[in-house]
């Protein structure tokens, strides 16, 4: 078996063109996908996003609030006027314009809500959805700041949620609870203006903004890895692994062509060892091409994976399993090589495609998201999210359950492959 | 060494063997000779192990094949016909991975191929990829990747098709060198003079069923086939003839010339030019057809081997 393997992989290492195919072709892709998704330039400079704004307001407080997005290294603002901003956007030109309305400077001091627009191109949802991960938590901290008033802000708030169905008599106790608590805590919110983004966060939080902060929880504030290079680094390399593993898989179709295999069975081997041998060589391959792919994100594109080295290692020994038990089942299925060439990409590229090898599956619709938990590509990726983009600690359960889901994906196509192998053996003989 | 007892074989409806028997003792080179679809390749895939028998018994070296096939496994050598190596590979590294499935020790395995290599004449060549051999040292290899364990029985399915007489004649000095050594060979072939020239005893296969077997002078005697001494006149006349038909029983004229059949060539052909003489015929030309193998498959077939 380990002889067999050995064997494939002197062969594999001796011929150029496959090491090109395996090695040099997937970097290439990933470099591709990289400077697509934006996330060249390595992780401390992500991609800028371009947001018109148009300061109807004009005040300090509206000033202010520019300079606190300008600050934002995800964001390169551009001031433009109303209307040319929306032209802009109506000709594709830009995706979205943020407009500060007049009053805005008194929503701040009154508490109220912001008087704030984003408009935007609706064929440009993707990106502006990214945008909003910018623009909410700065926005939202904006109250928090000298020009905002707390105490007027909690009590407005106070009274929206409870409507009608609280007396003047509750309401003004209410607000004096408010005013009591805010002095107790005054001291800690006000050097405000030093407050941190997680900080601020908790405050908001403390003044029951969680539900609204919620939604722009940001994992990028402790994490240098862009999006972008997460997704092309983990779907390029997912999907030139099917790739490479389809054409592992289809060596043993060479070889029944090529009479070796039936010399094989001459050896005393038992017939399940050649299987055996192939699947070795295959997650041999599999595991060295994803950990390739990876230092070369590393070196290249300065995707951090030395701080997740155990959580890799596991994800790429997960995945390469369950690819490997994908490339030699389409061989042990298929009658020839060219079928497998047929049926391969057929099915590598429709798994990427919905899998997020090739867009990323959270700008998918609800259903597609669904669907494309049935591709080896989703785990895989979202496995590498897991890593790079969530900073999953190693013994999560989520980050574990991908594993697990993984590794039994790679024993149910292995177990398959090794039936249908011994049945065309018979087939064959 | 092998025992080979009523043998059957069915391929869903088509049976490929209908109960095939024959020995073959420790030494013995044995050729199988059939036409094509007559049963010799499966005959040869289940001594070799990799098809199972439908019916019948087959002990190698005394493993009973059902039983023990590893073991029957491990004694016998199998050239198959196709040209089975790894063209990316050196003969050199073919040879070591080939008799690495074996078991053989990595040491002894590499005296081994290397011996081997000098022996088949590409010792200088053993690190060049066997892409880069011709046809007939590839048949060359494919023939060494069989022997580096040393086996007891060598099956050679049509082991010298399509290659140069160079190739070839190192093959027979290679086969006959290791027939000399006691090695059992089991030897398919489609050329007859290779059976002729190799084969202790023969096997004709056709149908699903072996119709004769035994050394060649035992086939001839089987068939009872008589050789033929075709001879050639200037000029037959019919009352010429009509004396020596008289004379002669078993013959047929065709124009010019007469074939008598003869069980004693010798003899007969004496008597033949002594009795031409006497009645004036002029001969031109005599030529003895002796029984082969091809007369023989064809008296016991009705086909030519390569049908």
């Amino acid at each position: 078996m380990i002889k067999l393997a050995l064997k494939d992989l002197k062969l594999f290492f001796s011929d150029k063109r496959s090491m090109l195919l395996t090695f040099a072709m997937p970097m290439a892709l990933i470099t591709l996908f990289a400077v697509v998704f934006g996330g060249t330039g390595g992780g401390k400079e992500s991609r800028k996003y371009d947001l018109l704004l148009c300061d109807l307001d004009n005040t300090p407080a509206s000033h202010h609030a520019t300079a606190q997005l300008d600050s934002l290294k995800s964001l390169n603002l551009i001031p433009e006027q109303l209307e040319n901003a929306q032209n802009l956007i109506k000709k594709g030109k830009k995706d979205a314009v943020l407009v500060f309305y007049k009053g805005f400077a008194d929503s701040m001091v009154a508490g109220s809500a912001l008087p704030v627009e984003l408009q935007y191109d609706e064929a440009k949802e993707a990106e502006v959805g990214l945008l909003q991960q910018s623009l909410i938590p700065t926005l939202m901290m904006l109250p928090f700041s000298d020009l905002g008033n707390i105490p007027n802000m909690m009590q407005n708030r106070f009274d929206k949620m409870m409507g009608n169905a609280a007396d003047n008599k509750l309401k003004n106790d209410m607000h004096a609870q408010f005013d009591s608590l805010y002095k107790t805590i005054g001291k800690g919110v006000s050097s405000k203006k030093n407050v941190s983004a997680d900080k601020g966060k908790d405050v908001a939080q403390s003044f029951g903004m969680g539900s609204e902060i919620k939604m722009t929880k940001l994992v990028s504030a402790t994490n240098d890895n862009s999006v972008g290079l997460v997704q092309a680094v983990a779907g390029t390399a997912i999907m030139m692994l099917l790739f490479s593993v389809v054409g592992i898989g289809a060596s043993l179709l060479d070889e029944k062509q090529e009479g070796t295999l039936k010399k094989l069975l001459y050896s005393p081997l038992h017939p399940n060892s050649i299987l055996f041998g192939k699947m070795i060589y295959s997650n041999c391959i599999s595991i060295a091409q994803l950990s390739i792919m990876f230092v070369y994100a590393n070196l290249v594109f300065a995707l951090d994976i030395y701080h997740h080295l155990p959580s890799l290692l596991l994800m790429i020994l997960a995945t390469a399993y369950a690819c490997s038990g994908f490339g030699v089942l389409l061989a042990s299925i298929a009658k020839s090589r060219q079928q497998v060439q047929g049926l391969s990409t057929l099915i590598v590229l429709v798994m990427s495609c919905i899998g997020g090898s090739m867009v990323p599956t959270f700008i998918m619709p609800a259903f597609m998201q669904k669907i494309s938990m049935f591709s080896v590509n989703y785990w895989g990726i979202q496995g590498f999210y897991d890593i790079f983009w969530r900073m999953l600690p190693f013994r999560d359960t989520t980050f574990l359950s991908r594993i697990l889901v993984l590794a039994l994906i790679g024993s149910v196509l292995n177990l398959v492959a090794l039936k249908m192998f011994n049945k065309n053996i018979l087939k064959m003989t | 060494m092998i025992s080979v007892s009523n043998l059957k074989k069915s391929y869903d409806s088509i049976q490929a063997l209908k109960g095939i028997s024959f020995q073959i003792e420790k030494g013995e080179f044995f050729g199988l000779l059939g036409p094509n679809g007559a049963g010799k390749t499966t005959t040869i895939s289940i001594l070799s192990t990799i098809v199972e028998p439908s019916e019948g018994t087959v002990s190698i070296a005394g493993f009973d094949l059902k039983k023990n096939p590893a073991e029957c496994k491990k004694t016998i050598g199998v050239v198959p016909q196709e040209i089975a190596l790894y063209n990316e590979l050196s003969a050199y590294d073919n040879l070591l991975f080939w008799g690495g499935l074996y078991g053989v020790p990595s040491a002894e395995l590499k005296t081994r191929s290397e011996e081997i290599l000098k022996l088949f004449g590409l010792y200088d060549r053993r690190n060049d990829k066997v892409k880069t051999y011709s046809g007939g040292m590839k048949r060359r290899i494919n023939i060494a990747s069989a022997l580096l364990h040393k086996p007891v029985v060598l099956f050679m399915d049509e082991p010298t098709v399509g290659i140069d007489p160079q190739s070839r004649n190192l093959i027979f000095e290679v086969v006959e060198k290791l027939h000399k050594e006691g090695m059992t060979i089991v030897y398919t072939t489609h050329y007859m003079e290779e059976a002729e020239r190799f084969c202790d005893r023969i096997g004709i296969i056709d149908d699903g069923r072996i119709i004769a077997q035994g050394s060649l002078e035992e086939l001839k005697k089987s068939c009872q086939m008589k050789e033929t001494i075709v001879v050639s006149f200037v000029l037959l006349s019919d009352t010429i003839f009509d004396q020596i038909v008289s004379e002669w029983k078993d013959l047929k004229r065709i124009e010019n010339s007469i074939h008598f059949y003869s069980s004693n060539v010798k003899s007969d052909l004496a008597k033949i030019i002594i009795r031409c003489s006497e009645t004036g015929l002029d001969i031109v030309h005599i030529d003895i057809q002796k029984v082969n193998l091809e007369t023989i498959f064809l008296s016991l077939t009705g086909k030519q081997l390569r049908d």
